[in-house]
């Protein structure tokens, strides 16, 4: 195999890092300008351009398609982001304040301590698998996916039917730096459903998933 | 905006480009402080075609491979006035500065 043809081979495989629908508009294009750039005789990519290529294709895999003008979706995207954030700051001041949340209804309700083992316990698994579900749900919104959109006001939905059981069961009194934190996250997604379901957003959500028309000669 | 970024719209201000030149226009644009990666190029073209700020002006095939040449926008160029009078005036000022310290040749 000549050096060029492995080279091309080489570059090949990097540019799998990009999304697919990107490849199949670029790539012949990008490997003619890689191809262009490299120096004679060369076998295989170099560090850095496999570096860059790499780090650009999950730039490319993770980034919003919507443009900057969208500004309803990417704020809200970005609200999800931290709505993320903080339920990671919920779970950590959960685990932080068990202890002391336990000492608490064993001296007020004696009989209701095996009960908030178990809504601790419950707490400390779903947390992360909140955080886990909110940063794809904000991948996702990002990337024009109308589902996205609507499994997250369910998702939503699901947080307040959670903090009105927490209240209901006195969390705010025997946990409320726990229940800050879920009051915090439920704030943020309700600020991020507001803007992914405003006016503005629905253009970007019409045509389901496809990426934003452009313009070619 | 970044540098880079300025650097690409500048150098498909005067005429289109395709890739390979804008990369050796922009290490010229810049005395060779710049030299753009292919991969951080196309990320950046791709993001100032979803933002409507440059566009494909045509295609050709050269040597059996693609050449894609870009253009700006009116968006695009807009833009790029808007933010070389942002750099102007706070050089100007820098300048302005700088002079009587007889820092500035």
């Amino acid at each position: 195999m000549n050096s060029s043809a492995s080279l091309e081979r080489g570059y090949r495989r990097l540019l799998a890092c990009y999304p697919r629908a990107f490849r199949r508009e670029n790539e012949e294009e990008i490997l003619a300008v890689l191809l262009a750039t490299a120096d004679q005789d060369q076998r295989r990519p170099g560090l850095a351009i496999s570096a860059d290529l790499i780090r650009s294709g999950l730039v490319m895999r993770l980034r919003p398609t919507v443009p900057h003008s969208a500004r309803t979706v990417r704020a809200g995207v970005t609200l999800i982001c931290l709505a993320a954030l903080a339920e990671l700051a919920a779970v950590i001041t959960i685990v932080a304040t068990s202890s002391a949340v336990l000492a608490y209804v064993h001296r007020a309700a004696p009989a209701d301590s095996h009960l908030a083992v178990l809504s601790l316990t419950k707490d400390e698994i779903a947390g992360p698998i909140a955080i886990v579900l909110m940063l794809w749900l904000a991948w996702a919104v990002g990337r024009r996916h109308h589902w996205a959109r609507v499994v997250f006001i369910i998702f939503w939905g699901v947080t307040t039917l959670s903090i009105l059981a927490a209240l209901s069961e006195g969390a705010a009194v025997a946990a409320p730096a726990d229940f800050a934190c879920g009051v915090l996250v439920w704030l943020l997604q309700l600020s991020a459903v507001v803007l992914i379901f405003a006016k503005q957003s629905a253009p970007y959500y019409r045509h389901g998933s496809e990426p934003v028309k452009r313009l070619t000669a | 905006m970044q540098e880079a970024t300025f650097l690409i719209l500048t150098s498909l201000a005067e005429s289109s480009q395709h890739g390979y030149g804008i990369i050796n226009d922009v290490a010229d644009i810049s005395g060779g402080r710049v030299r753009l990666r292919a991969g951080t190029l196309y990320t950046a073209l791709d993001r100032l075609r979803m933002d409507g700020l440059v566009e494909v002006d045509r295609e050709e095939v050269v040597e059996g491979r693609l050449r894609r040449y870009y253009q700006l926008t009116p968006s695009g160029t807009k833009l790029l006035a808007a933010e070389a009078a942002r750099l102007h005036a706070n050089a100007t000022a820098a300048m302005r500065r700088l002079n009587p310290l007889g820092v500035v040749t």
